[in-house]
């Protein structure tokens, strides 16, 4: 094995409190991704694929067992620590793409530059780059309310690409959208993967989305049912 | 501190309408306590000068035995004058009652010295005139007697020996002052004619003093400085103050209340927004500091706001004065004009501008704290209730 590891899962248990009890959401999930991968987390709604990427992004920790992130272990790390990841090396694209809704596009995006230290230039340059790749750059000065579901998907991929993070987490990221905006922004994706090699994680129980996948991996009540490596051109790099 | 700045400032802009609420009632408020403190320091200036011009002068000499505030030591709180020397102008105060149109007031009989300059009292009208007994009067006495310049009125009064005697006296002049405790009840007539009236040769009950006057001690007499005789002036304005600062607090707090609102409402309504913020990487000290500059720069937006119309119509009072209905005036009891002129001093402009940044800028840290605390995976739900 010399491929890289980037994100490593072992014996990862996460328990919620319901009321008295616990509700057991994953069930001792043990996953490795390659830098590069451009996978897919597929399963009924329920079956703890946000919970999984939740952890992945340092946004919750596992109740058991270790995760790993470009080699921190998520539990580990302080609020600060864990903030500082997210911001330079974690991308995060949301169902219903969370966009700030006083802010223009264009503020939209630099947003996450401004948390990190660049130059004026640096920024603009930054974000108009990110805002072309989704082909949306002409609605820099708009507010996300005068957008469309697909552009603001796009707004939201350019957020968090703008950084050229290491891993892109995407929650059922075409759920929201039709048919042709799903394929659009999923080949706006995959040109990314390809490009600045960033790990692509996705959650999904998409048909459409699942065609692009070089890798599947199937949950079910907080298990791994499958995991089917579909393109093993990704993960042999 | 540059970065939350500019997103604190986006954060405001975008919001529109519900800063410009916030910035506008904080702005009034801001302008209306400013207004309000200068209204009365500059009625404090104007009651001060007023009452040192009228009254007190540089400082009072008072018989030891005599109580300005306590009727019953008008009888014996008296003594001679010759002890004194220097500067000063003697009054000899006298219990009396007149008889205007049957009617009988209580009044207090003032003797003064007709030559005297000390205070503004125009007691140079007792002088050019050939009636027996000549007597000034304020303006308020003139309304509440109903006596007029050239009216004559029985007075009586106890003489030395304690019998009681009575004579006519001519109004012949009525002054207008803004203070109202040498006005109301009092008659002012020639020293000379008070000591023939009462058998009470060379006697005072107190001296005004003036310019230039230094105080040896002196047997029986007591002198009251000027910044002590001013200490009940200040007294009864503080009272005023006080009774108003209760109106300007509940303004603030109305202010305050309503950016705390905001800024409280805002961990829910912005609770998916400060998920997204901690999502893209912004740590639980920028959230709150992010938060608490809003708050900081509501303060100061209100304060520019206030600035922009405050000044020009604090400024334009403070030149041409308010207008008071001088009807009321007198039952203030303490000097004001029928127009007060605001004084807006550099430490009133300064504590009040600090009062609103400060106050606006912990209101907004408060909710701050709170929203740093919330689970992010919750708070990008939108599921904190
Ligand atoms: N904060 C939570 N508290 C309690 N139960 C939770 C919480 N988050 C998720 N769950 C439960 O865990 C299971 C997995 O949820 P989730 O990861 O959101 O599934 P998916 O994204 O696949 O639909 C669900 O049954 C859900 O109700
Ligand atoms: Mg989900």
């Amino acid at each position: 094995m010399n491929t890289e590891k980037i994100i490593t899962l072992e014996n990862v248990v996460k328990r919620f409190k319901v009321g008295d009890g616990e509700f057991t959401a994953l069930k001792d999930i043990n996953l490795n991704f390659d830098k590069g991968e451009f996978a897919g987390l597929v399963g009924p709604s329920g079956s703890g694929k946000t919970t999984l990427l939740n952890i992945i992004g340092s946004l919750d920790s596992p109740t058991e067992g270790t995760a790993t992130v470009m080699g921190k272990s998520i539990s580990e790390l302080s609020h600060k620590e864990s903030a500082l990841l997210r911001n330079h090396h974690i991308g995060f694209i949301f169902q219903v793409y969370n966009l700030l809704p006083v802010y223009t596009v264009y503020e939209n995006v630099e947003f996450a530059l401004l948390l990190q230290n660049h130059s004026a230039e640096e920024r603009k340059k930054a974000v108009m780059d990110a805002l072309d790749w989704v082909g949306i750059a002409d609605m820099a000065n708009k507010k996300p309310a005068k957008l469309s579901g697909g552009e603001g998907q796009r707004v939201a991929i350019a957020r968090a690409m703008v950084k050229k993070p290491q891993i892109l987490l995407a929650d059922e990221p075409t759920a929201n959208l039709d048919a042709e905006n799903a394929h659009a922004i999923l080949q706006t994706m995959k040109s990314l993967n390809k490009e600045l090699d960033t790990t692509f994680l996705f959650s999904t129980h998409d048909e459409k989305v699942m065609k692009y996948m070089d890798r599947i991996i199937h949950l079910r009540d907080g298990s791994v049912e499958k995991d089917e490596i579909i393109n093993s051109k990704s993960s042999s790099k | 501190m540059n970065q939350a700045l500019r997103l604190a400032y986006r954060n405001l802009v975008g919001a529109g309408l519900r800063t410009w609420l916030n910035v506008g009632v904080l702005s009034f408020t801001f302008v209306l306590i400013l207004f309000y403190n200068g209204l009365i320091d500059g009625w404090n200036k104007q009651a001060k000068r007023d009452s040192i011009a009228w009254e007190i002068g540089q400082g009072q000499i008072i018989h030891k035995d005599y109580d300005p505030l306590d009727p019953f030591t008008i009888l014996d709180g008296h003594g001679n004058i010759n002890t004194i020397k220097g500067n000063v102008s003697p009054v000899l105060v006298q219990q009396s009652t007149i008889y205007p149109e049957g009617r009988s007031i209580s009044t207090l009989l003032k003797g003064v010295s007709t030559n005297q300059s000390i205070t503004q009292l125009p007691t140079g009208l007792l002088l050019n005139t050939d009636a027996n007994i000549p007597a000034l009067i304020g303006k308020n006495m003139s309304n509440k007697s109903g006596l007029k310049e050239g009216d004559e009125v029985l007075i009586r009064w106890r003489d030395s020996e304690g019998t009681f005697d009575a004579t006519n006296i001519t109004i012949v002049g009525i002054f207008e002052s803004t203070v109202p405790t040498i006005d109301a009840g009092q008659i002012y007539i020639p020293i000379e004619k008070l000591w023939e009236l009462t058998g009470l040769e060379n006697h005072a009950s107190y001296f005004i003093v003036g310019e230039g006057y230094e105080h040896k001690e002196i047997q029986d007499w007591e002198f009251n400085s000027q910044s002590s005789l001013l200490e009940t002036l200040d007294a009864m304005i503080e009272t005023k103050k006080a009774s108003g600062t209760i109106m300007y607090l509940l303004l603030m707090a109305i202010a305050l209340l309503a950016i705390f609102d905001t800024q409280v409402l805002s961990i829910f309504r912005r609770q998916k927004e400060i998920g997204t913020y901690i999502a893209l990487g912004m740590t639980r000290g920028e959230v709150i500091r992010l938060f608490t500059v809003e708050g900081f720069m509501y303060s100061v937006l209100a304060v520019i706001l206030g600035s922009i119309y405050g000044i020009p119509l604090l400024w334009f009072l403070a030149k041409n004065g308010i207008p008071y209905p001088v009807e009321q005036v007198q039952d203030f009891g303490v000097p004001i004009s029928d127009t007060m002129y605001p004084v807006f001093s550099l430490g009133l402009i300064a504590g009040t501008l600090l009062l609103v940044v400060v106050s606006a800028t912990i209101v907004s840290y408060l909710p701050a704290r709170k929203i740093s605390k919330m689970n992010p995976v919750d708070a990008i739900k939108g599921k904190l209730q």
